[in-house]
């Protein structure tokens, strides 16, 4: 067994040495799928300097290159990758990569986060993103290998699921540590909540933006990398990283989350009240115990995995062993996805939520907006807005597991108009359907709305209608009051936000909390590092520390107070992209049914969710106009944003 | 004194090829790691594979690891107080005989540098024990 350091490409990529900032590859790989230019583009300084990678690269170049004219599934369409400068480096879960492009779905800001290895492997590769536009004449996908780029035809791949894709690709290229990004049939068929498969079966999943990727015939990236990535300060980036590692390991909850995953939050969940159930008429679900964590892990453990350089390893891998779906085999089955083909239809079988993810995952579609499509049409079988004339012959009845089996394929392939219809998103079948389906869309700003109520916790209903995307629970993520993390509260924000801060269903400080959240996640999501990890879901790691990373990572002087305005840079910019597309504040609104209709069960029982005061806060607190909901002048002259301002005509 | 592996466990995280590589090479590439995790699937199982330090217990009476018989220099040697075979950087001359040697397949050789490069223990604190966080590789000092 010989183990030569590979000689092809170069094991610091040249770029590193001459960007002024390590950490970064230096370049960006820029594919024209029209005129098949492949080339390598440095940036200049200033864009590690304002936006730092990831999330805010994309924000950027979609503010310059992608107006308001621009049909997200047209040729001259941006889909940008893009990591960040702590990808793949020491600090804990440094895994993430960003996808961004504006969304089919929403028709406004879209980006969609993934874990895995392919982040990493672009870096290695010395690539900080791969900014794609045009369309190809036929099916092709991208080959990176160091730095040597291909497109390659993808012919014969066009048509396959996900998994055979990425089997095909390693074995044309003969190397089984390739990792790749691919799209299903859903995404080449253009279902509106298409997502782009990750090695090893993680999601980008929202936002649709698979279907960008299918409307330029562009089937897959695939990525091998044999280079480094420098620091600047080595000494000090080791001694910030194991701290971290250490801290992290030592969090109270770390046992917790590493033995099972975002799924040990579903029986928690249900106790709250905050586990929508038949498209959200309940935040509780009966038989909750049979598909809840220890269920889950009765049935179908088999060991737990991580995404590259976790030590968390939120992953598990789960295989049924018999049953009509034996062998059915899924890394992760997330809380979200137990809830979505779970609570949310009515379905208590375990076995059918598996095959419904493994579905999802092979023909490349987002758990969460598919489920809701579907538990939206189940309830407006329930209310007769809908007939066996309406559905292509399918009684929609709450809990049918074929049904849920057969609406995902034919959704995926737009087969029969029911299902095509509902490929477009609850929004916009509920405004083809008509006859008051509107009423059982939830959603905000076309995103359907996740496993998570604000009628349960405040925080989170105003999270919805202020997220960037569309409903979203990731974007402020506050998991602070989300059960109650008095500790946590208290070492972020101090005493005095006590004891509101920690409480779900108090909206004191609550509008804070989401702008915290909101600006220190478009930092992370820049960063290349996870989420879930240390910094939102055990609430480890905060802006001193992902700061003390970074300067001691890119050699970039970064206070704590720089940070935070480059964060708030980004997540201003999405706005103002927002705003660009037509949306003020009375876009920022949840579905009637959370401000009107008490929650019936938990924790909640009898709560409603009121946004108007909060909102009013949240707009001070922002520096934005509180009747338009548009960034002001003066907090955009702040941000150093003058050509947004003059754009905007503000 | 040894690293003891506990494949079991192994997650796949890859945190011991980073930091391995980042105390060898001041540089983050788990390419030229001095141990390696092999995976079935993506999915695991997976088999962390260091290196053994062979006969490390018998080299006080003048045994060798595979490598330092092979090497026709004698460059890698023992190190009493680590328990690790060294390669002593200046005597290496880069003939690559103790990458054929190793049935481990433990040894890097770099072709640009022309140098074989291996597992030293890291002085004595292995850095992929250290940082693993699920147990799987774990340093035992008895």
């Amino acid at each position: 067994m010989r183990r030569h350091v590979p000689q092809r490409g170069d094991r610091v990529a040249e770029t590193m040495t001459t960007h002024p900032y390590k950490g970064y590859a230096g370049q960006w790989l820029h594919v024209d799928l029209t005129s098949g230019l492949l080339e390598s583009r440095p940036y200049d300084r200033g864009m590690a300097e304002q936006y730092l990678g990831g999330n805010g690269f994309g924000a950027r170049l979609l503010w310059e290159h992608m107006g308001p004219e621009v049909d997200p599934l047209a040729p001259e369409s941006l889909l940008v990758f893009s990591t960040g400068p702590l990808c793949g480096t020491l600090v804990p879960n440094p895994g993430r990569m960003e996808v961004v492009a504006k969304s089919p779905l929403t028709g406004i800001y879209g980006d969609s986060n993934t874990g895995g290895f392919l982040g990493p492997e672009l870096k290695f590769a010395g690539w900080d993103a791969v900014v794609v536009v045009g369309r190809s004449s036929h099916p092709v996908y991208l080959a990176i290998s160091d730095s040597t780029i291909e497109l390659r035809d993808a012919r014969r791949l066009w048509g396959q699921t996900t998994s055979a894709t990425e089997h095909l690709i390693r074995v044309i290229w003969g190397d089984q540590a390739v990792k790749t990004a691919t799209i299903g049939p859903a995404g080449e068929n253009g279902v509106l909540f298409s997502g782009i498969q990750t090695t090893p079966q993680r999601s980008a999943a929202r936002c649709g933006l698979g279907a960008v990727m299918g409307s330029k015939l562009l089937k897959a990236v695939a990525v091998r990398g044999h280079g480094a990535i420098p620091v600047a300060d080595p000494d000090r980036f080791h001694q910030v990283a194991v701290d971290l590692h250490q801290r992290l390991r030592a969090n109270p909850i770390f046992e917790a989350v590493a033995a099972h995953g975002t799924p040990g939050i579903v029986s928690m969940m249900d106790a709250l009240g905050r586990f929508p159930t038949r498209n959200f008429q309940m935040g509780s679900f009966p038989d909750v115990e049979a598909i809840n964590a220890e269920a889950l892990e009765a049935r179908a453990f088999v060991r737990h995995l991580a995404c590259f350089g976790c030590p968390v390893a939120c992953d598990k891998l789960y295989t049924l062993p018999d049953g009509p779906y034996a062998g059915t085999s899924l890394r992760s089955v997330e809380y979200e996805t137990l809830n979505a083909m779970g609570a949310a239809v009515w379905n208590a079988d375990l076995d059918t939520i598996l095959e419904a993810n493994r579905l999802c995952d092979e023909l490349g579609m987002d758990t969460i907006s598919a489920g809701r499509a579907i538990s939206f049409a189940m309830e407006l079988w329930e209310q007769e807005i809908l007939n066996l004339e309406d559905t292509d012959g399918l009684a929609l009845h709450w809990g049918d597991r074929d049904v849920i089996l057969t609406l995902l394929e034919r959704m995926a392939r737009r087969e029969g108009d029911f299902a095509a219809l509902l490929s477009r998103g609850v929004r916009q079948a509920a405004q083809a359907i008509g006859r008051g389906a509107e009423e059982y869309a939830m959603h905000v700003k076309g995103m359907a709305i996740a496993a998570q109520d604000g009628r349960a916790q405040k925080s989170m209903g105003l999270a919805h209608v202020t997220s960037n995307r569309g409903a979203d629970h990731l974007k402020a993520f506050p998991t602070i009051d989300e059960t109650g993390y008095p500790d946590e509260a208290r070492r972020r924000y101090g005493e005095d936000y006590l004891p509101e801060m920690a409480q779900p269903l108090a909206t004191k400080h609550k509008p804070y909390l989401v702008k915290d959240g909101e600006d220190f996640g478009a930092v992370v999501d820049s960063t290349g590092v996870c989420k879930s990890g240390g910094t939102f879901v055990l609430a480890e790691i905060y802006w001193s520390d992902v700061a003390a990373a970074l300067e001691a990572a890119t050699g970039m002087e970064m206070p704590v107070e720089r940070l935070k305005r480059i964060g708030e840079r980004i997540y201003n910019l999405q706005r103002c992209y927002n705003v660009r597309h037509g949306i003020t504040r009375a876009d920022d609104r949840l579905p009637r049914r959370f401000s009107e209709d008490p929650s019936p069960s938990g924790n909640a029982r009898g709560e409603t969710i009121q946004l108007k005061d909060m909102l009013d806060e949240y707009y001070e607190l922002r520096g934005w106009d509180k009747v338009t909901g548009w960034p002001t002048r003066a907090k955009l002259q702040e941000l150093g944003l003058e050509d947004v301002i003059e754009e905007l005509d503000l | 004194m040894q690293l003891r592996v506990n494949r079991d466990k192994c997650t796949g995280c890859l945190v011991c090829l980073t930091f391995c590589s980042f105390h060898h090479e001041g540089l983050i590439w788990p390419d030229v790691a001095r141990l390696r995790i092999e995976a079935e699937t993506d999915n695991g199982p997976f088999s962390p594979q260091v290196c053994r330090q062979c006969n490390a217990r018998r080299a006080a009476e003048g045994a060798l690891a595979y490598c330092a018989e092979a090497c026709p220099v004698e460059a890698i040697r023992f190190r009493e107080r680590t328990g690790a075979w060294v390669i002593v950087q200046e005597d290496c001359m880069g003939c690559g005989a103790c990458e054929e040697a190793c049935p481990f397949g433990m040894i890097v050789f770099d072709d640009q540098r022309e140098r074989a490069f291996k597992c030293d223990l890291c002085g004595g604190e292995p850095e992929c024990a250290a940082m693993c966080p699920s147990g799987a590789i774990e340093w035992q000092k008895r």
